[in-house]
């Protein structure tokens, strides 16, 4: 039966993890999408032209924000890896997607712009394949770990 | 395990870093090239068209440009090839500054070989193919392109040959004087002479003439040919032109008479 001092009891158990969850993900939001968009606008990039990018920026931010806060409220289980894998999955396939699989094109007026990003979209790729590893490693270790400490010793 | 985990976190944090100042490095290094373009000119040698087109490229930034390929395609509005032209530039180094010219060159006798002889009596336009490519920081190659039309001037527009007027010098010889005229649209001026032949009906010459012509562009000729012919001659029928010009050769051009 779940009673008043029960909630309290897990909210104060609870609470550290969601207070570092929140600092961690508004820490991620200013560093992934304030700070870069504070750049382009102190840089004078004419931001408004590529309104595109901006929404790629705001969903690659929110993508981060999103698995940051997960994996800190389910740290020091397995999910907190596993939602490290899902990240790494998710940033893939949105790295592909946001850079048109390497080649990105825009027209301005009658000019045609090509751009082959091919070798960036590698560099990117390999680092999220390094990050998918690490964290698949994270989990099998964790697993591992949990496996030992839960085995009965044996006695003679 | 811990320690292949530590190392990979190592590793992925590290190459973040590399890839993040790469990226921000390369959009700012962008900003700072600089290029633009110096007065188009044109010249006729040799019977070749050169257009030139001079520019600059400023590489302020932090990384080189290589391979910087510029290629021009002219093509008649029916497609036919024209004219290729290309400029390489093998590498602008980070803080280096490029000069160079991009010269676009009409082969004259290829075109006329190429049956496009009706671009020198008729005005017509050019479609243009431009290309340029290069390699930014040795990793990203780019892509500009761009299709124009550019309207081109004939430079023997709306070429009429007169009737030949035949005046007595003696009494076995005639001269004969044909008026010629023309337009010319085209952006060269015509330096050159034009020669004329007048043929009877049994396909024979009757005589023929030259006269010197300098037509700036844009401008229109009216002159005329002069030839003495015996007056015994047969009357002739047709009349056959040859213009040689440094730009062009070109002859002969048919026009029956009477």
């Amino acid at each position: 039966m779940v009673n008043a001092e029960s909630i309290k009891r897990w909210l104060i158990k609870a609470a550290p993890r969601i207070i570092k969850a929140t600092m961690k993900g508004f820490f991620w939001f200013v560093l992934l999408y304030l700070v870069p968009m504070l750049i382009l606008s102190i840089s004078g990039i004419p931001v408004n032209l590529f309104p595109d990018y901006i929404r790629l920026l705001g969903a690659f931010a929110t993508i981060t924000v999103f698995f940051v806060v997960a994996a800190e409220l389910f740290s020091k289980t397995v999910f907190q890896h596993a939602f490290n894998m899902a990240k790494a999955i998710v940033l893939m396939v949105f790295f592909v997607y946001s850079l048109n699989g390497g080649f990105l094109t825009a027209n301005f007026g009658a000019i045609n712009v090509t751009v082959d990003l091919r070798v960036y979209l590698a560099m990117v790729l390999t680092i999220n394949f390094l990050g998918l590893t690490k964290s698949a490693l994270q989990a099998l270790n964790f697993l591992s770990e949990r496996t030992e400490t839960s085995q009965p010793i044996k006695r003679e | 395990m811990k320690q292949a985990i530590r190392a990979l976190s190592i590793a992925t944090t590290v190459l973040w870093i590399l890839l993040l100042l790469f990226s921000a490095t390369s959009i700012y290094s962008a900003l700072k090239l600089d290029f633009g373009f110096g007065e188009p000119g044109a010249s006729v040698s040799n019977e070749v068209l050169t257009m030139s087109l001079p520019f600059y490229i400023d590489n302020g930034g932090f990384y080189d440009v290589s391979d910087l390929n510029v290629t021009t395609n002219i093509s008649n509005h029916d497609g036919t090839l024209i004219s290729n032209s290309t400029t390489l530039v093998p590498l602008i180094s980070r803080g280096s500054r490029v000069d160079k010219a991009h010269n676009i060159s009409i082969r004259m006798n290829e075109m006329i070989s190429k049956d496009l002889t009706s671009l020198l009596f008729e005005d017509s336009d050019f479609d243009i193919d431009m290309f340029l490519t290069l390699k930014y920081a040795h990793a990203i190659p780019l892509q500009l392109s761009s299709n124009m039309t550019l309207p081109w001037g004939a430079p023997l527009a709306n070429l009429s040959i007169g009737e030949p007027s035949f005046i007595p010098i003696n009494l076995t010889h005639f001269r004969v004087v044909t008026p010629i005229s023309f337009e010319n649209h085209s952006f060269f001026a015509l330096n050159g002479a034009i020669t004329l032949e007048l043929i009877d009906d049994l396909d024979q010459s009757v005589g023929s003439g030259a006269t010197d012509i300098s037509v700036p562009p844009m401008n229109g000729c009216n002159t005329q040919v002069e030839m003495v012919i015996r007056s015994d001659a047969r009357t002739p029928t047709e009349a056959r032109v040859y213009f040689e010009t440094s730009a062009f050769s070109i002859g002969p051009v048919v026009t029956p008479l009477g």
